[in-house]
């Protein structure tokens, strides 16, 4: 119990660290550094435990989200499309278990769920989540066809970037 | 009553959902004021501490650009120093010079963190209120417009920068006075938008794009860009893009700008307007 603690809050510190020192200060050339912007530090809510309290976990995609604004100063920002991952999660775990159920001991990574449910699981959350984000930065600013252009290319970034962490980190048992 | 308890028990999931969401809202609607200073104003104290660790490392990463700007400003600031030139007199007579007033103030400050990524950026400074920044001063560097301070804590001060939906810089031609406004258009950092100049102004591409005192935030002559690309949309205004002079992805040393005649022009508006209405 003490140990899935300290393992997750080591996780989200080094998420966050990822996110706000590195990710974040990266700028690309012209145009396309608006429209890639990876927000890796997601992860940190999709690998919390599968049989977490559902409303501890709405608390701590808010805490996570505050985190991340605190740091790129946009108030309230990351906070609400966090919580769509906090209020959209569970029910998604229910509907890709399988119909025997998974055991409470399996891991939501990509070892533990397979690559083809664990690629279903994170792009919807991904999408959703990066979609409410820029909906929200956008708001009546850019045109629906630019944020939908962020909102693809942002989330094959931030995809990418899980899966890989995913293979370089985690060990089939 | 029972009832009311059993609705919330139930339904306590998607409450606090709306609450938090609730909150999240509350944060992003409100601009400034007192809860903005209570909650992030502490943060900013501690988030300002560790950008000011972080910055101490990548630092080093643009000390060759920061050395180079520093040093043709040097350059720049020494020959317009008395001693660069050559006198024609015999002896030179200093005189306290009561022909002109100090308007504006200069206050050097370290960058420690820049954002050019987002639709909304912002800076964060190492100077803060101890030092005599206060919200809306303008924020230029050693090659033109920076931004607008918005808030202040003790050590530290965000800045809103020019490349944010927000910032709109008073701004002229400078050959023909012609005004308008920079606003960025959200894509590029090196590039922004001029709107409001009629289409019968005469403009061509490398003209310099100036800051106007109309604003009343930033000093007059502050270069802002050059115009890159002049289209016409048949309509009564040009459609101007500029190439911004400051660089926002290597910027590392700004200037908070303080006008000390501000809050005397600012009241003298306020009165006119005000008797105007009355």
């Amino acid at each position: 119990m003490i140990g899935t603690i300290l393992q997750n809050l080591l996780r989200f510190l080094l998420l966050v660290f990822i996110q706000v020192f590195i990710l974040n200060q990266i700028t690309l050339p012209g145009n396309v550094n608006a429209y890639i912007n990876p927000n890796i530090y997601i992860l940190f809510l999709f690998m919390l435990p599968i049989n977490i309290n559902k409303q501890l976990l709405l608390l701590l995609s808010f805490i996570c989200g505050l985190t991340i604004d605190v740091f790129s100063s946009t108030a309230g920002m990351h906070a609400s499309a966090c919580l769509f991952i906090g209020l959209m999660r569970p029910g998604l775990v229910n509907l890709i278990m399988p119909r025997d159920g998974y055991e409470n001991t399996v891991e939501l990574t990509l070892p533990g769920l397979g690559f083809r449910t664990f690629f279903i699981y994170t792009s919807t959350l991904v999408v959703l989540h990066h979609f409410v984000l820029y909906l929200i930065e956008a708001f009546n600013f850019l045109n629906f066809g630019d944020l939908l252009l962020r909102v693809i290319i942002s989330s094959i970034a931030t995809l990418f970037l899980i899966t890989l962490s995913q293979l370089l980190t985690l060990r089939k048992r | 009553m029972r009832n009311f308890f059993l609705l919330i028990r139930r339904y306590n999931f998607i409450l606090i959902f709306l609450l938090l969401q609730g909150f999240s809202f509350f944060l992003l609607t409100r601009n400034n004021g007192y809860q903005r200073a209570a909650i992030i104003g502490t943060s900013n104290n501690i988030t300002g501490q560790i950008f000011d660790a972080y910055s101490n490392v990548t630092d080093y990463l643009t000390l060759g650009i920061a050395n180079a700007t520093l040093a043709k400003e040097n350059a720049m600031l020494r020959q317009q120093d008395s001693s660069a030139l050559y006198s024609k007199l015999f002896e030179i007579v200093k005189v306290e010079d009561s022909a002109s007033l100090q308007q504006y103030e200069y206050i050097s400050a370290r960058v420690i963190n820049n954002s050019v990524k987002n639709v909304n950026n912002y800076l964060t400074l190492d100077k803060g209120s101890l030092h005599g920044v206060l919200p809306e001063m303008a924020v230029i560097s050693s090659d033109g417009v920076v931004g607008i301070v918005k808030d202040v804590s003790e050590h530290y001060s965000t800045v809103i920068s020019l490349l944010h939906r927000a910032t709109k810089i008073s701004s002229k031609i400078a050959k023909n006075n012609y005004f308008g406004s920079t606003i960025w258009d959200g894509k590029s950092p090196e590039f922004a938008k001029l709107y409001d100049i009629p289409s019968h102004a005469k403009l061509e591409i490398g003209d310099s794009i100036l800051t106007s005192t109309y604003s009343g935030i930033f000093p007059r002559d502050i270069l802002v860009g050059t115009v890159s690309e002049i289209g016409n949309n048949g309509q009564s205004f040009k459609d101007i893009q500029i190439k911004l002079s400051t660089d926002f992805r290597t910027i590392s040393y700004v200037y908070v700008v303080r006008n000390l005649l501000k809050a005397e022009r600012d009241s003298l508006e306020t009165r006119t307007i005000e008797d105007i209405q009355e």
